[in-house]
């Protein structure tokens, strides 16, 4: 009982981070068509944010070290000014080019922000310690006990989501985001301003990937120039098997990879656990041969005739 | 005028869909474009609402050229457009989709007056406010659609194919609605109709397109001689179905 409960406690918080980071991906996905290669870099370079640039495996903290109402927003700040910073730099003057264009423009903005983590802060894997008194256990109920950050990671996942829906669905610019995604055209020929849409998605795209970033660090304790590019392909295959182009498969989506993941974990052979992630593009491929839409379609994508 | 299209190329890569077409809309006046599939009538809207980007010529709104503003910036205007296929937003609810039809505007009070006057207009959309709006009929789409467009509270509106996929009962009620419109807000209107008596009645000004030319224009009084605006469509006239022409 108590062991099974571990188990979903362990695939909710591993999944928070999937639906978070598809959620990153789906809100661009939607203005822009564009499949952000770029957004598990913004994952990293709000975990290496914390610490002060060094070569030492051991990393010395900087804003991590800030009380929580400084750092939370520095961090936020940080990431969502370097996603503006790729909107004016690379998104918007490929505007007009086709999707597979700007998804190679996000690789190569990838690289350029993954080799920039590396001149500045090493190549080398970096252990920080961060809110390591996070790490105390809980005491659910009779023999239950968990680890009170994965709680804290399911609770923040929870928060995020919530304000992220009620900022779609009950104000004026989440509405006119909402639109936009469905059908571009049509919401500049009604006056929304394109620009301003797409930049909002980018913000908060932005703000998602620093999220990610603070928890994720907090929970592994590792800084790795390649941390957010392993996050951001789970997480896209989170977007796709949820159904490219809504919001609510993103999130459906990521938590299915996280349960996918944490159930082979627990229950493969030992000696195969090695090899898990093939088990899980495995399933992944079987779930697109079965529902190639998607688990959660797009209404979007559906037109009504 | 209140529009004033000059010398107007349109072309899709290397294919040319509009050929140099020039017409006018003087304001308060209902100016329809009928011609046959693949015209140039879409694209003539199109290229108004500064979607598409003319290769030559000129539009002139309201004594200012629109050539070059981007498309939200036109919207904001006073040209609103109900696109060839509506293009509501189906995800959206009824209400979702009306408010962003007044994305252009600032004004509380007044975005509030006009919303409930397009329910008071289409009492259907008053029902289903909270409704995704890709649950609607074919006709309560087309009315959400120029009720989304109206919200924009425009000087001159653009509809293409009111009475598309549409019952006649409903496609007399849609227009019904446009004419109302025209008197009692004096809304400048431009119908695109791919073949239509309706509209032919409703308006005060014809254009008949073919292969991306005007082949024919004037005021709807002057051409009740169906036998050249059969012409001016076809291209030719059925020497013995001359009496049976039909629009």
């Amino acid at each position: 009982m108590a062991y099974a409960f571990q188990v979903i406690i362990d695939a909710l918080s591993l999944g928070s981070f999937y639906a978070l980071a598809a959620l990153g991906i789906g809100l661009l996905f939607g203005v822009l068509k564009l499949i952000n290669f770029a957004h598990g870099d913004f994952i990293t370079i709000g975990a290496y944010a914390m610490i002060i640039p060094s070569a030492a495996t051991q990393a010395t903290l900087f804003i991590g070290d800030f009380h929580p109402l400084i750092l939370v927003p520095s961090i936020v700040g940080i990431v969502v000014v370097i996603a503006l910073i790729a909107e004016f730099a690379v998104f918007r003057p490929l505007r007009d080019a086709s999707p597979a264009t700007l998804m190679i423009g996000s690789f190569a903005l990838g690289f350029i922000l993954q080799n920039l983590t590396i001149m500045i802060y090493g190549g080398r894997p970096k252990a920080v310690g961060i809110w390591s008194e996070l790490n105390y256990g809980i005491q659910l109920a009779e023999g239950v006990q968990v680890p009170a950050l994965q709680l804290i990671i399911i609770g923040t996942t929870l928060i995020l989501m919530t304000l992220l829906v009620l900022f779609l669905t009950r104000t004026k610019h989440g509405i006119h985001m909402r639109a936009a995604a469905e059908d571009f055209r049509m919401a500049r020929m009604l006056g929304v301003k394109a620009n301003r849409v797409i930049m909002l998605a980018v913000a908060t795209s932005g703000m998602l990937a620093a999220a990610v970033s603070m928890l994720f660090v907090v929970q592994t304790g590792i800084l790795d120039f390649r941390m957010g590019v392993s996050l951001m392909l789970f997480a896209f295959i989170a977007t796709v098997i949820g159904g490219m182009g809504s919001l609510v498969g993103a999130v459906v989506g990521g938590f299915t990879v996280g349960a996918v993941s944490i159930l082979l974990q627990t229950f493969l052979p030992s000696e195969m656990r090695v090899f898990r992630d093939v088990f899980v593009f495995a399933i992944v491929i079987v779930i697109l041969v079965v529902r190639p839409q998607g688990l959660v379609v797009s209404r979007a994508a559906k037109e009504r005739v | 005028m209140l529009l004033e299209v000059e010398n107007l190329h349109v072309h899709y890569g290397r294919l040319a869909a509009l050929r140099g077409i020039s017409l006018a809309v003087a304001e308060g006046e209902i100016a329809c474009i009928v011609g046959p599939n693949g015209a140039g009538k879409s694209t003539t809207l199109l290229a108004i609402s500064s979607i598409l980007a003319p290769s030559q010529g000129t539009i002139i709104f309201d004594g200012a050229s629109i050539g070059g503003t981007p498309a939200e910036n036109v919207a904001a205007l006073g040209i609103s457009q109900v696109p060839e296929g509506r293009h509501i937003f189906t995800s959206l609810s009824v209400d979702e989709n009306l408010q962003v039809g007044a994305a252009t505007r600032k004004d509380k009070a007044r975005i509030r007056a006009d919303y409930d006057r397009v329910l008071e207009l289409f009492p259907i959309l008053g029902e289903r406010r909270r409704q995704s709006a890709g649950k609607l009929s074919g006709g309560e789409q087309q009315m959400l659609a120029i009720g989304r467009a109206l919200m924009s509270n425009p000087r001159f509106l653009t509809i293409d194919e009111p009475s598309l996929g549409l019952a006649p009962k409903v496609v007399d009620q849609v227009y019904e609605v446009l004419i109302d419109l025209r008197k009692s807000r004096g809304l400048t209107l431009l119908l695109v109709e791919q073949s239509s008596e309706r509209a032919l009645n409703a308006a005060d000004r014809l254009y008949v397109l073919r292969n991306g030319e005007i082949q024919l224009e004037g005021k709807t009084a002057d051409l009740q001689d169906g036998k050249a605006v059969h012409k001016a469509y076809f291209g030719f006239t059925h020497e013995h179905d001359e009496d049976e022409v039909e629009f």
